[in-house]
């Protein structure tokens, strides 16, 4: 799987989390996924397990604090991969 | 009110590391975190007289509060304390920005905590509402604070974890509340469990958790500090979470499971003040 389709499933999974749906159309590898898109931080551990859930992969509690922006959650899911 | 003590005595399951683990993991790689945290750790101690002393009178004699049942509360607390020397964190609902300092005050009094210093919570309030200022950042670095940004970069997020991991497995405590935020509902909620207190938890072996459920009496949701005057009453039980589940998914049950335990607790007080 390449990045540009891990990306596609990472925005689809992110969307019912985010709140500012203008910066979700122009969502980028830079896009942060807090500041952003303004998705709830305590919800966020959903938003990892939905990646692993939907991926098939196992994601660490440790690896979740190198994600700020969209581009981390492709990086750290493709490495997975 | 009385208080509901339930005491959850499960045996630790054998973890193949002690905190010790934590410990000397916390040194290798972070040793400037641990320098510093020893630094605030004596300062905190060598001011305890002024600052907790302080704390108390102005809960007690400006605003006026009490703790319903107090000695019994902090009977209770120095029961579950002697249980076990294992490390042990606290977690509370949170309804006021004076929470921590009402839930200090009822687990013990001003000299217990200043012949008992490591017992006493270190807190994690939100920088945006205590750090604003150099007077407030010295007051808290004074008091046992770790202030963090709810929501901001990750991995300032993780070194505070890292440095509740780090502490609660030396055997002092920290006060975490499992929420994350001030209650908005006035209720505590499931799906506001926030899963850095599962991240503490699972990640240092045989840590059992105080639940701690206040409430001022005339507490009818959240706010800035309970009502002058106000009674607050206090329950206190002890778990010890397990999770079968690995990565972030146990930490995320981990922090269910103690925030389950505080609404139950909410419900045992709300039938309790029919």
């Amino acid at each position: 799987m390449d990045r540009a389709e891990v990306m596609d499933r990472v925005v689809k999974i992110l969307t019912p989390w985010v709140k500012d749906e203008a910066a979700l159309a122009k969502v980028s590898m830079e896009t942060n996924i807090l500041e952003d898109l303004k998705v709830n931080s305590a919800r966020l551990v959903d938003v990892v397990i939905a990646f692993e859930d939907d991926f098939d992969i196992e994601i660490a509690d440790e690896d979740v604090d190198k994600v700020n922006t969209v581009g981390d959650a492709v990086n750290l899911i493709a490495g997975k991969l | 009110m009385g208080q509901d003590v339930a005491s959850n005595e499960a045996p630790l399951s054998g973890p193949e590391v002690g905190p010790e683990a934590v410990i000397r993991s916390a040194e290798r790689s972070d040793p400037d975190m641990v320098r510093g945290h020893a630094r605030q750790r004596l300062v905190s101690m060598i001011a305890g007289p002024i600052w907790v002393g302080a704390s108390v009178l102005v809960m007690r004699f400006w605003f006026r509060y009490r703790i319903a049942d107090v000695r019994r509360v902090r009977a209770t607390y120095r029961r579950i304390r002697a249980e076990s020397k294992g490390p042990l964190l606290v977690c509370a609902n949170h309804l006021t920005m004076v929470d921590s300092f009402l839930i200090a005050w009822a687990l013990g009094s001003g000299f217990y905590w200043l012949t008992h210093p490591d017992e006493l919570p270190w807190n994690t309030p939100e920088r945006t509402n205590f750090g604003r200022t150099r007077f407030q950042r010295l007051l808290i670095f004074i008091a046992k604070c770790i202030p963090i940004t709810r929501g901001g970069a990750r991995e300032d997020v993780g070194d505070v974890l890292e440095r509740v991991k780090y502490l609660v497995a030396r055997g002092e405590t920290a006060c975490i509340f499992p929420e994350a935020g001030r209650s908005r509902t006035g209720r505590v909620e499931e799906t506001a469990a926030a899963w850095g207190v599962g991240r503490i938890v699972g990640a240092v072996p045989g840590c059992r958790v105080l639940c701690v459920y206040q409430r001022g009496r005339r507490q009818a949701t959240w706010g800035d500090w309970p009502e002058p005057g106000d009674t607050v009453d206090v329950s206190l039980a002890c778990i010890e979470p397990k999770s079968d589940v690995r990565g972030v998914r146990r930490s995320r049950d981990l922090a269910q499971q103690i925030v389950r335990q505080l609404m139950r607790m909410e419900e045992e007080y709300c039938d309790a003040r029919k």
